[in-house]
């Protein structure tokens, strides 16, 4: 069992298993929690890890600026350790911008597409 | 509603012009990425000018859940079953983009307070279809199709899910999509065999947000597809390449001869005209191009965002927007190959040229917006997409939505925002929300298709 505390909801701590995404854990516990797609695309769910781990692997809707800012989709990931998030919109000042006048750098974008600090390094 | 002796719609568009004039109006609007946690819901709007509610909401029916993100919908059925007196106009079919659901609204039993009649469940959309992320909706006589942007997963190019009339699941409407890389609108002309489809790009990449090192990346789209409409494929592809950036909503021209027909390409904002030739083969032309606008705190210039376009139902004038500048556009097409600018209104829009519009504060630019049938009203909202919204105006999530009217000279040409109608979806009772589509229960100018 893993502790997931929700800062930004006074602290409150549940206890998660880490066999279903952190999405359906929290809400059959009662945490009221926006969501979307459900499979992790649209980043409706998005929340910022604070403290902790998770495996988000099959999420494909951040870019890696997000994931750098601490932004977890929270209907695909489950907890490695105890967490800690902040949920909800008031958690989102970094997950959106505007793309033209704060564009991505090319190991900014999404894992499909990126490329990778050392490449860009390495090509003449 | 519709007026007629035997099914739904009008026998021509030159009918549906003289239709009599909308008194309620449905228009979606979200709470999915605002940050409130209560369903999207389908408000319904007194457009009556002898109405004491007048520019109000008077009915909210909201969805069964919450982050549907309800966007584009459409009528069971239109002046393409005209004939049909089996059929009438009394559903409207509400795909939610996010959930995959198909929300299918009785809107004739009681028209100002519409309900909910069936539920096509988005996981059975994807186990039958392998279709996610659901937009455009058109009824084929009887059936219906809608474009989906991706499969299951997200990823393009997504599909054609058809319906029966009675909103069962038939499978794929598309034998084919060649190879179509991404899906997004669509409209058919029947007596040229042809449907026109366009591209947007996966879910996966557009719901998230917009990042444009993605469009250099070609995640974005740049064509338009030709399709055989009977054998149900794509047969022709119009590359169009920078002038056709995100090529968005396309239309055919409403009277059923014509093979006229136009595109919004919203990021590089040009109006891409398309038409068969006399030789029997498809052309394209760019007739509109909306320059970018500098702007003090941008790196590079304002490009428009043209993310829809509309055609009055006598084919005379063609509507633009551009959302990030925050003008509406009205041309003259009666040349389509030589669009003459005849109106012009500001609300909103990053250029700051009209951030205040009858006493509301307009967070977002002209977005989506639906002609009367007569042509001489046109309702506009500002809402564009959730996160989409989130990144260009962020102040929406606080003040929300706004929905104005236009009145639209269709004799000399001509718009005015007219000052007696708001409807601030900033006031909602459940907080700010964020308005879109908009269809009449009569037919309106971007649904009825005439075989």
């Amino acid at each position: 069992m893993n502790k997931i505390t929700i800062a930004n909801r006074n602290n409150t701590i549940f206890e998660v298993k880490g066999t279903k995404p952190l999405l359906l854990e929290l809400r059959s516990q009662g945490l009221d929690l926006p969501y979307g797609c459900q499979y992790g695309g649209c980043i409706t769910c998005a929340a910022k890890l604070i403290h902790g781990e998770v495996d988000q692997r099959s999420q494909v809707a951040l870019n890696n600026r997000q994931i750098n800012d601490g932004y977890v989709v929270l209907c695909v990931a489950r907890a490695k350790t105890d967490c800690t998030f902040e949920i909800g919109v008031e958690s989102h000042d970094k997950l959106y911008r505007n793309p033209f006048i704060d564009p991505l750098s090319p190991h900014e974008l999404k894992s499909n597409i990126a490329i990778l600090k050392d490449k860009i390094n390495e090509s003449p | 509603m519709d007026g007629s002796c035997c099914g739904p719609g009008y026998a021509s568009p030159s009918e549906a012009v003289k239709a009599p004039q909308e008194k309620l109006l449905y228009s979606i609007a979200i709470y999915t990425g605002t940050g409130i946690q209560k369903p999207d819901y389908l408000a319904t709007i007194d457009v009556d000018p002898q109405s004491s509610n007048y520019s109000k909401v008077i009915h909210r029916l909201e969805m069964p859940g919450i982050g549907d993100e309800l966007h584009h919908m459409g009528w069971n059925a239109c002046s393409s079953c005209h004939g049909d007196e089996k059929m009438s106009r009394k559903y409207l079919l509400v795909p939610g983009v996010r959930s995959n659901n198909i929300y299918v609204v009785d809107t004739a039993s009681n028209p100002i307070a519409p309900c909910l009649h069936k539920i096509v469940d988005g996981a059975e959309i994807k186990t039958k279809t392998n279709l996610s992320g659901p937009h455009t909706v058109h009824c084929l006589g009887t059936e219906i199709i809608i474009s989906f942007l991706g499969d299951a997963k997200g990823e393009a190019p997504g599909g054609y899910l058809h319906l029966n009339k009675d909103f069962e699941i038939v499978g794929r409407w598309e034998n084919s999509m060649g190879d179509i890389p991404f899906s997004y609108d669509f409209w058919y002309q029947p007596r040229h065999n042809v449907m026109v489809s366009s591209e947007w790009a996966a879910p996966n990449t557009f719901m998230p947000g917009f990042d444009l090192e993605e469009v250099g990346h070609l995640k974005y789209g740049r064509r338009l597809h030709i399709w055989d409409f009977e054998k149900k494929k794509p047969i022709e592809t119009m590359y169009l390449g920078e002038d056709g950036l995100i090529p968005l909503e396309v239309k055919f021209m409403h009277d059923p001869n014509s093979s006229h027909g136009f595109c919004g390409a919203a990021l590089s904002a040009n109006v891409i005209h398309f038409w068969k030739s006399s030789q029997d083969k498809w052309e394209w032309e760019k007739i509109i191009d909306v320059d970018n606008e500098p702007h003090p705190d941008w790196p590079i210039p304002i490009p428009g965002v043209m993310s829809a376009l509309l055609v009055s139902m006598d084919d005379k004038y063609l509507y633009i927007n551009n959302w990030l500048h925050g003008d509406m556009r009205q041309y003259n097409i009666s040349d389509p190959h030589n669009p003459v600018l005849t109106g012009q209104v500001w609300m909103g829009g990053l250029l700051g040229k009209a951030p205040i519009v009858n006493g509301v504060k307009v967070t977002g630019g002209p977005q989506m917006y639906q002609l009367s049938l007569d042509g001489k009203r046109m309702y506009v909202t500002t809402s564009l997409f959730s996160t989409w919204d989130n990144q260009f105006y962020p102040e929406i999530r606080t003040k929300g939505g706004v929905m104005f009217m236009i009145d639209c000279d269709v004799e000399n040409g001509g718009m005015q925002i007219n000052k007696d109608f708001v409807v601030d979806f900033g006031k909602e009772p459940n907080g700010p929300s964020r308005c879109h589509e908009s269809r009449y229960p009569g037919g309106d100018c971007t649904s009825d298709i005439w075989l």
